[in-house]
């Protein structure tokens, strides 16, 4: 297999003939990939959100830690003689946990770190009959906030709009984002191989006269290419695993549930497709660049 | 197939041949010619007769812009591209210009056509081995290109062009910059290489030796063949 030696080296050296713009545009690649990663997790992380929220009730009651028992049930009467309202269920810290529990187990893409505390408070949830009195019934019920009893009312459906909304735009703009660094990388990368192409001119030239084929004298390029941005995947992979325990929290504190984290289905998936990118844009664009020499 | 039919002995034909140049010069006119298979040929005519054009022609580095070409039984104007690479590794051709890469070694220049046309790294050593011991540069196996003689990198580049064992060796003005007793030592290196079984087409304007090896003699002048004699001199 010393074909296959030929390749690679050819290919090692040719990233090395040229340090600082192998270096420029592994970064390019490297940052172009750490977007791409980024915009998966956060896609993928509101989605789970969603899910978890939808899979809730329409409006809860957030009962404060040290409201009496026999206040919350005298409150849970008061919103049953509602005619708009069909049920109320009473939901302890415990049963909270328990239930999130329940839904991270059925869901792979996401797990629960740390069981220890139980941050979650107790609640009244509260089904309606129609869902078109929403607005009233929580508005009537947000002013018991502040009496000692209820903590905050949350409209479900509200925030679920709210969350699906942020993820379009997200989807949007981060795809935007990513389209433009996609061509970025890509341009880069051909002009990196075009100027190993030409450092190479001679060595084609007689590889062609003495019957090289086509695809010999292509591989060491595409693999240079891919080379790259292999590199760039393993540098933006790095920062994710390193960033992504900050990341997290900020996340959670900022959505205030527990503190979840991607499961390891979903961090192989990530990274699986940040590489799949990565040599694909590597091979590509040196492809283009090659093609463009041979066809001369 | 109608090409291979009645074409017996012949490794190379060239059928009404004219090649012109982009920028309008003609190279070749209406050009005829039959090489047989073990024939030592020399193509003879002043500088810009047409020598290296019609070279360039056999292993399609140019094509035609008219007529015909067959080299070894294959129509080498009318072949897929993808068949190119397999022609030219059964013509080996030593460059005017010598055409070694200055970085490698003489070992490594000479393996660099077996490598990269797919053959194993054991497999190139040896050939690479046997190449240099024939053309008597194994002692300089590892001298680059720039430590070398003029005679010595000439033999570098026959040894690369014969270490894929072709049935036909083009030696494109072998003698051009060499004193005459080296270009005697590369003359009876190409006939020994002739002698071995391999086909010979030179392109030289060596009068002194064209004389003296009394072989055939096809006369370019202004792109077209003006004498073709079995037993030819160099005439002015
Ligand atoms: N790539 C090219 N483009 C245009 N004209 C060319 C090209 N190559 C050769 N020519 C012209 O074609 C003619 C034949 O050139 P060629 O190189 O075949 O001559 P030659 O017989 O090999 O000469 P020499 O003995 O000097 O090597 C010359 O007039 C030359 O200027
Ligand atoms: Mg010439």
């Amino acid at each position: 297999m010393r074909r296959l030696e030929y390749v690679v080296t050819t290919a090692a050296q040719g990233f090395w003939r040229n340090p600082v713009m192998s270096l420029a545009s592994t970064f390019t690649v490297g940052l172009m990939l750490l977007l791409f990663a980024f915009f998966l997790a956060t896609d993928r992380g509101l989605q789970a959100a969603v899910g978890v929220l939808e899979s809730k009730v329409e409006l809860a009651l957030f009962l404060e830690d040290d409201a009496r028992v026999s206040d919350v049930l005298d409150l849970r009467a008061r919103i049953e003689a509602d005619p708009a309202v069909s049920r109320v269920d009473y939901v302890t810290k415990e049963q909270a946990m328990a239930r999130l529990v329940d839904i991270a187990a059925k869901r792979p893409d996401i797990q629960i770190v740390d069981t220890s505390e139980n941050p979650l408070q107790a609640s009244l949830e509260v089904k309606l009959a129609h869902a078109q009195d929403a607005p009233r019934v929580t508005a009537a019920l947000r002013e018991e906030i502040g009496k000692g009893v209820v903590s905050d009312v949350v409209d479900n459906p509200q925030v679920v709009d709210k969350l699906l909304t942020i993820t379009r735009v997200l989807s949007f703009g981060g795809l935007a984002v990513l389209a433009m660094m996609l061509i970025v990388a890509l341009f880069v990368i051909v002009n990196t191989i075009r100027i190993a192409v030409h450092a190479r001119r001679d060595e084609i030239e007689i590889m062609k006269l003495v019957g090289a084929t086509d695809w010999f004298v292509r591989w060491p390029f595409i693999l240079e290419g891919m080379l790259v941005g292999a590199l760039g995947a393993m540098a933006a992979t790095a920062v994710v695993l390193v960033a992504a325990g900050p990341v997290m929290n900020a996340m959670v504190s900022f959505i205030e549930i527990l503190p979840l984290s991607f499961g390891t289905t979903f961090v192989w998936q990530l990274v699986g497709s940040v590489f799949a990118l990565a040599l694909a844009v590597g091979g590509g664009g040196a492809m283009l660049s090659v093609r463009a020499h041979l066809a001369k | 197939m109608v090409a291979l039919l009645g074409r017996g002995n012949q490794l190379i034909t060239l059928d009404d041949v004219s090649k012109r140049y982009p920028n309008g010069t003609d190279a070749l006119r209406d050009v005829d010619l039959e090489i047989d298979s073990g024939d030592f040929v020399f193509l003879v005519g002043s500088s810009g007769a047409g020598k290296s054009s019609l070279i360039r022609l056999l292993i399609r580095e140019e094509l035609p812009s008219s007529g015909r070409v067959w080299v070894d039984g294959q129509d080498v104007v009318r072949m897929k591209h993808s068949a190119v690479p397999k022609l030219r590794r059964r013509v080996g051709v030593v460059f005017q210009d010598f055409k070694l890469l200055p970085r490698k070694t003489v070992a490594e220049n000479v393996g660099f056509a077996l490598l990269v046309t797919g053959h194993s790294g054991e497999e190139a050593r040896e050939e690479t081995e046997r190449a240099l011991a024939l053309v008597g540069l194994s002692q300089r196996r590892g001298h680059f290109p720039d430590q070398l003689s003029g005679g010595e990198k000439q033999r570098t580049a026959i040894a690369r062009a014969l270490v894929s064992r072709p049935k036909i060796l083009i030696a494109d003005e072998p003698t051009g910059n060499l004193d005459p007793v080296t270009s005697w030592e590369i003359i009876k290196l190409l006939v020994r290489v002739n002698e071995l079984g391999t086909t010979l087409l030179m392109a030289t304007h060596n009068a002194e030796i064209v004389n003296a090896l009394r072989r055939r003699v096809v006369h370019l002048d202004h792109g077209m063949v003006v004498r073709d004699e079995r037993e030819g001199q160099y005439a002015a």
